[in-house]
């Protein structure tokens, strides 16, 4: 069963995938592959971005008591 | 007289009264001949210019610091004594006008410092991926109001609880102690919002209250305060993980804007995409380069190996003529010798012979004969004829004249 993570996780993920293309395990060889998965992740968070709402819930409870 | 009571009658009857018309009773007056007993109660006069009211309370119901001089607004019940003397039970103190609340503000402040309250490095950061909000603010307010619409603008897919409490007035620092409870006891959001908008430091004044304060900083989760005007500055405040200046700010610091990290996401994007695109130009003018050195070197060792070749070929040149052709040339040097020997002799005959033929012809050169004083006549010898006659320099036509034959016998 796959976790479904965050929008922050993927923005995380994201920066980890570039941080990649900085790094010294950098390979042009690999750099394509990376490459695709970076932008297809982009693509995922920006759908993210423009889809998710806030839940907001006010409490049933009165504190006034 | 079915009217009359006896004096603890009087004094109940009288007593419930007074609660049913003041069960709630707000006073606003100077504090005077303020005193703590047995460390449980607590004693002080309220007065104004006319009159004085005596007051008594439980200490742990004093929420502020008190000393005689400040201007307090109390709430509480009146009663009389069983020794039939006026009291006002008090529930309640705040801090009334400028002078008081600072007073109030500074004294707590000192004390809450020393015991640690406010110490920077209790302080915990807003968690990195805060999906779960706790909010206590009222909902009405324009404060309230403005935290939500931000959040929603900048940010998506969090889960916000809303605990709606007074944020000003007397009965605010206990809803608000409550909803902290609240949260704390069950643990589902990873940080707690305290909201209020800007207003008086009166109205603001209960996030000064020390039970409050206290709450704050016990709380197991985060708390961030976003209370009032970017001046103000409550207990509440330095007590908090987080200070927002306002609601709108703590909306801010809570959230990141959906805008910037799409924009930052892009420009990561386009940053690697180049980063790619120089390093494969890199690779390539490096495989240019490596190609180029190794066509040089290998001309270089190409040009060696010519040398070498050459000085070898040399070398085995030389070797061969040791080696090989001197010996031949050596033994067979006698035989050489005489075929060099028959050669010249041949060769020197051919030229005598070919001499000889040479003086031959020279003689019987014409223009030799010519130089003798000779002369040679064409035409046909006949009288009467044309003939030509060529000496060693002239060229002479002649007509014959006579023929006779030459007596050879002379």
């Amino acid at each position: 069963m796959s976790e479904k993570i965050t929008l922050n996780q993927k923005i995380a993920k994201l920066d980890n995938e570039v941080e990649w293309f900085y790094s010294d395990d950098f390979k042009l060889e690999d750099a394509a592959k990376k490459y695709q998965e970076a932008v297809a992740l982009a693509k995922d968070i920006e759908k993210d971005l423009k889809e998710l709402k806030n839940e907001i819930e006010v409490l049933s409870e009165d504190f006034s008591k | 007289m079915n009217d009359s009571f006896t004096p603890t009658e009087f004094i109940s009857v009288v007593n419930q009264t007074l609660e049913y018309a003041y069960s709630s009773a707000l006073v606003i007056g100077e504090v005077a001949s303020f005193k703590v007993n047995q460390g449980k109660w607590v004693f002080f006069d309220l007065k104004d210019e006319e009159s004085s009211i005596s007051c008594f309370m439980p200490l742990w119901d004093l929420r502020i610091p008190l000393e005689d001089g400040m201007k307090v607004m109390v709430r509480g019940l009146p009663k009389i004594t069983k020794w039939g003397k006026f009291s006002f039970t008090v529930s309640a103190v705040k801090p009334v006008g400028e002078g008081s609340l600072k007073k109030a503000y500074e004294m707590l402040k000192k004390k809450l410092t020393q015991e640690g309250l406010f110490d920077p490095a209790k302080k915990r950061p807003i968690p990195d991926d805060l999906m779960r909000l706790g909010v206590i603010s009222s909902t009405g307010a324009a404060g309230y109001a403005d935290f939500i619409k931000i959040i929603n603008a900048r940010w998506g897919g969090m889960k916000v609880q809303v605990a709606h409490t007074q944020v000003q007035g007397l009965d605010a620092p206990d809803q608000i102690i409550k909803a902290l409870q609240y949260f704390n006891e069950r643990g589902e959001v990873q940080m707690i919002a305290i909201l209020r908008g800007g207003g008086s430091a009166d109205d603001l004044s209960c996030f000064n209250d020390e039970a409050l304060v206290r709450a704050i900083a016990a709380s197991k989760i985060p708390v961030i305060t976003g209370i009032g005007h970017e001046v103000d500055e409550s207990l509440s405040d330095l007590a908090a993980d987080v200070r927002a200046s306002t609601p709108s700010n703590a909306a801010e610091m809570l959230t990141r804007d959906r805008a910037e990290v799409r924009e930052k996401i892009r420009r990561s994007i386009n940053r690697v995409s180049q980063m790619t695109l120089q390093e494969i130009e890199r690779a390539r003018d490096n495989n240019r380069s490596r190609i180029n050195e190794t066509m040089r070197k290998s001309l270089e060792q190409i040009g060696l190996a010519r040398q070498q070749n050459s000085s070898q070929l040399k070398r085995i040149i030389s070797l061969i003529r040791v080696k090989y052709l001197d010996p031949m040339i050596e033994a067979n040097r006698e035989k050489i010798r005489r075929c060099l020997e028959k050669i010249k002799v041949e060769f020197e005959r051919v030229e005598s012979d070919i001499s000889q033929k040479m003086k031959t012809l020279e003689v019987l050169n014409p223009e030799k004969v010519l130089s003798q004083g000779y002369a040679i006549l064409a035409g046909k010898i006949s009288p009467g004829n044309i003939v030509k006659i060529t000496t060693f320099k002239q060229e002479i036509e002649a007509e014959i004249k006579k023929i006779q034959e030459r007596n050879r016998d002379e």
